[in-house]
């Protein structure tokens, strides 16, 4: 059976205070793509990849993952949605560990209690989350003493340590130090062959990593390129 | 101390102190992670309703104020899913209609400010080996929610929106904390008062907090600092011939106050020793922005 594409928007219009966020925007991600959503601050670049996981309601036009639309879509184990920050929430600290394994949660049924789960591979996939973005050491460490570009890094093993199939990214590379955007680039070059939509200011290192761009601005995709020596389908 | 245990009153009221302190802050730690450190005042609030209707009814006030408190926690939930911006003064509705319908109906109900009094502010006097049971029943039913789901909450309390894409119930995983925040109140009520409940569940959290490094090292500590001054306040409050609920809910700020006082100086060496492992990052900008910010979030909770 041939898979639907991970994400198929069409016409997608978000609305919020009246205000249209998001305007008849079409877009198909296929499996294998990494595709960079760019444009300005208020272009709807995090509402897009918000509505495409369902976390923002369409007001018009429709969107699916992997051929259900998000209400309907049971198969979360295959997406890793990697927020924009770590939130401080009321303040209780938690380990970078703690973070990281919090990402296997999808891969738990939903009502076979955690104690029961399959403790050996969860911690093997940790461990392996925390090595590809070079934080084994901090791995006991408060998260957020972290600095920006570590957290970021951290919210990234998280949705490793799911073995997801997709990686949605909200502005990765935002506030990001050279030094850690390397580290990243180097994390998303271990991914090769799964999907991944990252939202972006600018590509930085991770330009050779992007198979496509689009361009939004007030809500429209106005350019939509393959990059260069892109690999499709 | 020995005194105390020749009295049968106290060592149920001993053996609650112990339940309470438990479960207390466990279910604290995510209520606070959640930003909802209020939300076992309110509940507390709608619960005196339930409390009440079961004097009014001539049944169980604790039955009664247990299945008022969980309804009133899912609705408080559903006010704040349906709306953002009105949730706020909804749930002060809901609270202080819970409030003045709790008082009206103990009135009408015959019932003497003195019992009321009881609910509001704990009395262990008049505990019996029945109300033992039933706080245990309750209070290990908290603590197996918590640890058939604690991953769950743990990934909802951390954010929203990555326990949705992660498909977890939200909807459901909201309410059953707030229920079994519901179900918590009614535990400790009858030591502590309605009035003082959602202290035990807040002030340890904030004192482990100061401390800690992990999510699951703060619920620990919380509920060692929970036990500890839930026990040693009963105690002392026996011994002094003191209100029990307010000695106990003083002795946890008091460990909170040592906590902040003792946590500074731990805080500070750890905050060192990260800056000092990051020598090499040519641009430490953005990172000691959210160090700064994460020290005073910490302070300020």
């Amino acid at each position: 059976m041939k898979d639907a594409p991970p994400f198929a928007m069409t016409s997608g219009l978000v609305r919020r205070d009246g205000r249209d966020i998001l305007t008849g925007v079409d877009l198909r991600v296929e499996a294998g793509e990494v595709l960079a959503v760019l444009g300005p601050n208020g272009a709807g670049k995090s509402t897009l990849v918000k509505a495409l996981l369902g976390l923002v309601p369409l007001a018009g036009g429709r969107t699916e993952i992997y051929g259900a639309p998000p209400a309907r879509f049971r198969g979360w184990r295959r997406i890793g949605y990697v927020p924009q920050r770590l939130p401080m929430g009321g303040g209780v600290p938690v380990t970078v560990r703690e973070v990281v394994a919090s990402g296997r949660v999808a891969r738990t049924s939903r009502w076979r209690p955690a104690v029961l789960g399959d403790r050996a591979a969860d911690r093997a996939a940790v461990d392996r989350a925390l090595a590809t973005v070079g934080l084994t050491d901090r791995a006991r460490d408060s998260a957020h003493l972290l600095s920006g570009g570590q957290q970021q890094r951290v919210l990234i093993a998280r949705a490793l340590a799911g073995e997801p199939d997709v990686f949605v990214m909200d502005e990765p590379t935002a506030g990001v130090d050279a030094r850690n955007q390397a580290a990243l680039a180097t994390a998303l070059r271990g991914l090769a062959g799964k999907t991944v939509v990252l939202v972006a200011h600018e590509l930085g290192p991770l330009e050779p990593l992007i198979t496509r761009t689009i361009e939004l601005e007030r809500g429209r995709v106005v350019d939509g390129t393959a990059a260069r020596g892109a690999v499709t389908g | 101390m020995n005194g105390m245990l020749h009295y049968e009153f106290m060592r149920i009221a001993l053996v609650m102190a112990v339940l309470i302190g438990l479960t207390a802050p466990a279910v604290g730690t995510f209520l606070v992670q959640r930003r909802l450190s209020l939300l076992g005042d309110g509940i507390g609030h709608i619960a005196l309703t339930g409390i009440g209707l079961g004097l009014l009814t001539s049944t169980s006030p604790v039955l009664g104020a247990l299945v008022v408190s969980v309804l009133g926690a899912v609705a408080i939930e559903v006010v704040r899913a349906r709306s953002r911006s009105g949730a706020d003064v909804a749930l002060a509705l809901l609270f202080y209609g819970g409030l003045a319908g709790g008082v009206i109906l103990t009135s009408a109900g015959g019932g003497s400010g003195a019992s009321l009094q009881s609910y509001l502010f704990g009395s262990i006097t008049s505990v019996t080996t029945t109300d033992l049971y039933v706080v245990a029943g309750l209070a290990a039913t908290v603590l197996a929610i918590i640890a058939l789901f604690g991953r769950e909450l743990f990934l909802l309390c951390q954010d929203e929106e990555v326990a949705r894409a992660a498909g977890l119930p939200v909807r459901f995983l909201s309410v059953l904390i707030a229920a079994t925040a519901a179900v918590t109140i009614v535990i400790a009520m009858r030591a502590i008062g309605l009035l003082l409940v959602s202290a035990l569940m807040i002030v340890p959290v904030a004192a482990a907090q100061q401390l800690t490094r992990g999510f699951r090292g703060t619920m620990l500590a919380a509920m060692a600092i929970g036990v500890l001054s839930a026990v040693a306040g009963l105690a002392g409050s026996f011994q002094y011939d003191l209100p029990p609920g307010p000695s106990i809910v003083l002795l946890a700020l008091a460990v909170f106050v040592v906590a902040v006082a003792g946590g500074t100086p731990v805080r500070r060496r750890r905050a060192r020793a990260d800056t000092a492992g990051e020598d090499l990052s040519p641009a430490s900008g953005p990172g000691v922005e959210t160090r700064v910010d994460a020290e005073a979030e910490v302070l300020g909770g």
